[in-house]
């Protein structure tokens, strides 16, 4: 199976509330002494691609495997997408808009 | 009683005193240098790079590269100190053996340069040696191969006390400072910890750890060990924490509660980062036996980059070099957060493998940056607040450097005009 990178993102109190009148709150997951997170996955290529277009992304290969310090207006789109998806699966249509 | 640093070698600061310097640098040209010089000449005129009375000279690079000692054969160091000029500056300012010229910065005397020698170095071998190789995108290879044509060796001599800016003033503490603060708080053992970040809980459990592990078989019945938080203060790269926050939020931590001034203290030096790795780690237990620690904290991966080195290199390399530093080696194995435990716990200890939730500096500046408060167990409150309050005070409304703090922000240090 090809290896998955995720994207957290983290979930506050207003974040939560939009999840909540979307129905979607249980895709959240308790990730880190209790603090909420979604996840979006990249395969190999996208997340090449993420750090090449966003150059302050980091991808955190020694501890936690995951692509982090992408902007914060960036992660908001992808946030924004996911409700409005209603699914984690929407990596490839938010690449098509970057 | 003498001050005894790194190398076996008493550590004596290089300033003279303001009547004396007017008179020494009269009638001498004057150099601008840029922040990493200005930041070295500081390192090496108050001891913090003892037994270095100046930039080093061909002979002293070559036994650094090759056989990372002095070139008395005997003293570890693992990083060259050199100052670079160009062809045409050399010219310009008369650069040559037997002559002085007096170097500025931010517009004003700093320190007394008398040249010893001027001479070529191999770059791509010198960044092989030190970094373990010569790719460009490394950073340390990269600021390498940006020196200028010439190296020039010779004595350094501080004309001019720097002014430190707030909020970082009680920060300065030179050797010989420092060492006389960790007497008269009676500490015997004094553990560092190397930092270039706001700490989070992980962080401080490094710390607590190395505290207990330095405490050994020491009497309870005062406080005999504290951990001297040792920032290193130089140059940024966009995306990391501001200064400011670095500064005050390890402070926070004793502030706050979270240690006392019985055990915690927290000072700066002034370097920029080679991400050598293990030489780097090697350098720290220099500058630190400079500083008066008898302990060092070194982690997993201690001042690497990339994947240029394996996680325990540097323990390796300085297990090596035992009996030739004098500091004692403190590892530590990363802190994480177990669900389980219920707690902050380290990998060495707990077993509950599959529902451990790790966390790294990096994780952490992106929940802050999106706006998100972690939870207290991961990031204490106190700390997270300060962060967002020195976001507003110093860092235009961001904790992270970008591109207006680089251009607007207050320098660390600036020299004054000459007494």
């Amino acid at each position: 199976m090809s290896e998955k990178y995720p994207i957290n993102l983290w979930v506050n109190e207003e974040r939560y509330e939009k999840l909540q009148k979307a129905g979607l709150a249980a895709m959240c997951q308790e990730m880190l002494a209790g603090l909420k997170c979604i996840q979006v996955y990249c395969n190999e290529a996208q997340k090449d691609k993420i750090l090449k277009v966003f150059p302050t992304a980091k991808f955190d290969s020694a501890t936690t495997k995951s692509i982090e310090l992408l902007p914060r207006q960036v992660k908001d789109k992808i946030f924004d997408l996911v409700v409005q998806k209603q699914s984690i699966d929407i990596m490839d249509e938010f690449l098509k808009s970057c | 009683m003498a001050e005894i640093g790194h190398g076996g070698k008493e550590i004596k600061e290089r300033i003279l005193e303001p009547a004396e310097a007017k008179k020494r640098i009269q009638g001498l040209k004057q150099y601008p240098i840029r922040s990493q010089l200005a930041n070295e000449v500081i390192g090496i005129a108050y001891g913090f790079f003892s037994p270095l009375e100046g930039f080093m000279g061909k002979a002293d690079v070559e036994a650094v590269c090759k056989k990372m000692r002095l070139k008395d054969g005997k003293t570890v160091w693992s990083i060259p100190i050199v100052f670079d000029m160009s062809n045409e500056e050399i010219a310009q300012y008369g650069v040559k053996p037997g002559a002085s010229i007096v170097l500025t910065y931010t517009g004003n005397p700093m320190a007394l340069f008398e040249i010893e020698e001027v001479y070529e170095y191999d770059k791509k071998s010198l960044a092989k040696d030190v970094y373990g190789t010569d790719e460009a995108k490394h950073p340390g290879c990269a600021r390498t191969y940006a020196y200028k044509d010439k190296f020039v060796g010779g004595k350094i001599t501080l004309v001019n006390r720097p002014k430190i800016n707030e909020p970082f003033t009680p920060y300065f503490l030179p050797p010989l400072q420092l060492r006389k603060i960790f007497k008269e708080k009676g500490w015997k053992r004094i553990v560092a910890h190397q930092t270039r970040n706001v700490p989070h809980t992980g962080h401080e459990w490094l710390m607590k750890g190395a505290w207990f592990q330095t405490y050994g078989e020491l009497p309870m019945d005062k406080p005999y060990v504290g951990v001297l938080v040792n920032a290193i203060i130089g140059e940024k790269r966009k995306g990391d924490y501001i200064d400011e926050a670095i500064i005050l939020t390890q402070d926070e931590l004793r502030k706050s509660g979270y240690f006392g001034d019985h055990n915690h203290l927290t000072s700066l030096t002034f370097w920029d980062m080679r991400y050598a790795g293990p030489r780097e780690a090697v350098f720290h237990a220099a500058l630190r036996t400079n500083l008066g620690l008898t302990h060092h904290m070194f982690g997993r991966d201690h001042a690497g980059v990339g994947t240029y080195y394996g996680p325990y290199d540097a323990h390796r390399l300085l297990e090596s070099l035992q009996g030739e530093i004098n500091i004692v080696p403190v590892y530590s194995e990363n802190w994480l957060y177990c669900p389980h435990c219920g707690e902050i716990t380290s990998e060495s200890l707990c077993n509950h493998k599959k529902e451990w939730q790790k966390f790294s500096g990096t994780l952490i500046r992106s929940i802050v940056q999106d706006g998100v408060k972690p939870p207290r167990l991961i990031f204490r409150p106190e700390v997270f607040d300060l962060v967002l309050e020195c976001a507003e005070k110093y860092g235009f409304g961001s904790p992270f450097v970008d591109e207006e703090y680089l251009k607007k922000r207050t320098p660390v240090f600036v020299m004054p005009p000459l007494a």
